[in-house]
């Protein structure tokens, strides 16, 4: 493969330290978006709910949106810097496409595609064409990806839209059809898979930088929008190629290593993805403590005062730190832990969005007819609910990314039972306060040589929070808890070691032994932020993430261990109105 | 992963152990593997045909690109590749 090399050598050294993660580009572009975003969400304004929501109700397209945040510039934060835009640190973009999600997912997901439209180009193109491309995104140019056919979804090497090499080599011709793809319609350039070799397998297809512009109607044709069950908003829809002539410099990398670029583009995406979950999150813990403090009983007290609604947001809450410490380990680890990320994609796309699914039917239960009715203006947590059921299914579903993982359990336990891990980008990939090595995409690997260093250095970080609790440092039911964790853990990767299954026929109780490790993978990463925290960051929010997590393994929990889902509800619910407790909130200074 | 005692660098030995592997993955026996044919044949095409490096990998304790079992699709083509990458890095 001929990936891009744009920086010389990723940094060996020890992260460095710095005290707060400002972008290397300069300074951070998330607390600008969110103000512009609250001053574009004025009654009447482009990112109002109420725009917004007579935009859904009619299926039209948030075209408004989408300019304001062209106009912002955050086409740019999907630009490495090497190819002239501003991303150089995947935890920024990630933040960035949080803020939007946190106000509707429909532009979020229309906007952001161009980011996962392009990151083949990043990864393996010329140097020269990802210039190009990046100057193109720069002046506002959308850009779609096209795998998915209408008769083959998941299965990447059975697609059938094809690329032959033009008489005398002049370029190829693509003749098939892509449908059920995000922006295809609007885009000004598509990369599309295509089989080059008529015997298809993982070296028969390559992947195109097709420029629609250059065609004509009779070379394409577009075809007509899907109605969809979320994101209603948003085109959805086809593309017919007639034997469209492309150009060979629209070849991305080598002719049949197109299944190999995209598995590790998809690396990235799926990693980005979790940020439409964590903002649909927000959102409707957000939604849920206003409903529940505004809304009373018939004798007048606030429902959010009622002990079993409490429960119900500390848990959710709970749920999402769960999710953001995984999304936040995972995004850091694309530059820190990169070799890893076939493990740590398929984690963060299964875990994050199943989660944020799970916290929202959860919150819907409490709201009762609230969440479902018009009652909170504008139906906002019942678009949430709609919207954010499609995160779970594009760029591989949950279920694909388990299948992922159990491909990959013998090695995973056999990296646990040695402990086999890669401490310097554990640790970098957990420090909040470090700096981020500059992203090589080169170090993407197919399968992950080292197994999972997050899981791996479970034990170690347990042994860690025993060392403090000697010194009062951690309490005592902070170490019981880890332990636990611990042997959960242990006991899972003994059960993953004896899943032997022929090609194709994974047995169903894998897929659990999967969604085990989702867990532990997520509240490890929770236990390791916290070992390397920063600030005085409150105990009682670890301690509620493993509470949640061990409750989901299955794990006996007793009453006393939950009632530290009640502090998070209390500080879900002293936040500012309209704001979420984050895991940055000390960082970005603000929990919006 | 099947164990072996005999030095495993050279291709031949290479074969034996991996068609061992192979059959083992697709529980039937080695015997009825054909180390000329390509592994799609048996089902082994998707990204599952990678644990067999991964495997590889841990019993030699060496590092591997997993595609090299994209570009070299018959166990005799995977071993003669890999007995020359060994004796590379070796
Ligand atoms: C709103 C929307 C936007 C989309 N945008 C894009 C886009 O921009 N680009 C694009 O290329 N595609 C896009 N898609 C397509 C999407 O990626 C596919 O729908 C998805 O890959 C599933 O494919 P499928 O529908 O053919 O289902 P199938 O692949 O047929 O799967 C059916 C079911 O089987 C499960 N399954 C499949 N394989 C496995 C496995 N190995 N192990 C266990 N379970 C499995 C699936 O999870 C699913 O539940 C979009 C789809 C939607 C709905």
């Amino acid at each position: 493969m001929t990936a891009t090399t744009p920086h010389a050598s990723a940094a060996t050294g020890t992260a460095a330290r710095s005290p707060a993660p400002v972008p290397a580009g300069g300074s951070d572009p998330v607390p600008e978006l969110v103000r512009r975003l609250d001053e574009l969400a004025v009654a009447g304004g482009p990112f109002s709910a109420e725009a917004l929501g007579a935009l859904d109700a009619r299926e039209g397209f948030p075209a408004e949106a989408c300019r304001a945040l062209d106009e912002f510039g955050l086409p740019r934060y999907y630009v490495p810097v090497e190819h002239g835009g501003a991303l150089d640190d995947f935890s920024t973009v990630m933040r960035l496409l949080r803020a939007v999600s946190r106000v509707d997912l429909t532009v979020a997901a229309a906007h952001g595609k161009t980011y996962l439209g392009a990151v083949s180009t990043w990864i393996a193109g010329a140097p020269d064409r990802a210039t190009w491309l990046g100057r193109r995104i720069a002046e506002g140019a959308v850009v779609s990806c096209a795998l998915t056919e209408r008769h083959h979804g998941s299965d990447l090497l059975a697609g059938e839209v094809t690329a032959r090499e033009a008489d005398g080599g002049a370029g190829w011709r693509v003749t098939g059809e892509k449908w059920l793809i995000n922006n295809i319609t609007r885009a000004d350039l598509v990369t599309v898979l295509a089989r080059t070799d008529p015997a298809g397998g993982p070296r028969g297809f390559s992947l195109f930088l097709v420029d629609k512009s250059r065609l004509t109607s009779e070379q394409l044709n577009p075809l007509p929008k899907v109605p969809t069950y979320g994101i209603r908003g948003a085109d959805i829809s086809g593309m017919e190629f007639h034997d469209v002539r492309v150009p060979s410099d629209a070849l991305i990398g080598e002719a049949g290593r197109g299944v190999e670029i995209i598995l590790k583009a998809l690396h990235l995406t799926r990693t980005g993805c979790v940020a439409m979950s964590l903002g649909a999150g927000d959102h409707a813990l957000s939604l849920a403590a206003r409903f529940t403090t505004t809304a009373t009983t018939d004798d007048g007290t606030s429902i959010s005062e009622l002990p079993h609604v409490r429960r119900e947001l500390g848990a959710a809450m709970a749920g999402l730190l769960l999710a953001e410490a995984t999304g936040l380990v995972a995004v850091r680890a694309v530059h820190a832990l990169t070799a890893e990320m076939s493990v740590v994609s398929a984690v963060a796309k299964a875990y994050v969005p199943a989660q944020v699914d799970d916290l929202v039917a959860r919150l819907l239960h409490s709201l009762g007819p609230y969440g479902l009715l018009d009652a909170d203006g504008h139906g906002r947590f019942a678009k949430l609910e709609r919207d954010h059921r499609i995160i779970g299914i594009f760029d591989g579903s949950s279920l694909v990314n388990r299948n992922a993982l159990i491909d990959q359990f013998a090695r995973l336990s056999r990296g646990y039972r040695t402990g086999r891990q890669d401490e310097e980008g554990l640790d970098e990939a957990t420090d909040l306060g470090a700096r981020l090595r500059p992203f090589d995409p080169r170090a993407l690997s197919l399968l992950s040589g080292t197994g999972a260093s997050v899981v791996a250095g479970l034990p170690a970080a347990v042994d860690r929070v025993h060392d403090l609790a000697v010194t009062e440092a951690a309490s005592d039911r902070l170490a019981t808890l880890a332990e636990r964790l611990r042997r959960a853990t242990d006991r899972l990767h003994e059960e993953m070691a004896a899943v032997r299954f022929p090609p194709r026929a994974v047995p169903g109780h894998a897929f659990e032994l999967a969604e085990r490790y989702e867990l532990c993978f997520a509240a490890a990463a929770a236990l390791h932020l916290w070992l390397r925290r920063r600030d005085g960051l409150d105990e009682a929010w670890l301690r509620g993430c493993l509470v949640t997590a061990l409750t989901e393994l299955g794990e006996p929990v007793g009453e006393t261990e939950r009632e530290d889902l009640d502090i998070l509800a209390d500080a879900l619910l002293s936040a500012r109105p309209g704001t979420v407790p984050s895991l940055l909130d000390s960082l970005e200074g603000t929990v919006r | 992963m099947p164990e072996s005692d005999v030095e495993i660098h050279s291709a031949q030995s290479l074969v034996r152990w991996l068609t061992e592997c192979v059959a083992m993955h697709l529980a039937r026996p080695a015997d009825t593997i054909d180390a000329s044919v390509p592994l799609s044949d048996y089902g082994l095409d998707s990204v599952y045909a990678l644990s067999v490096i991964a495997e590889l990998e841990d019993h030699l304790d060496v590092s591997l690109d997993p595609a090299i079992m994209w570009d070299n699709p018959t166990i005799d083509a995977l071993s003669k590749a890999l007995a020359e990458e060994l004796a590379l890095n070796g």
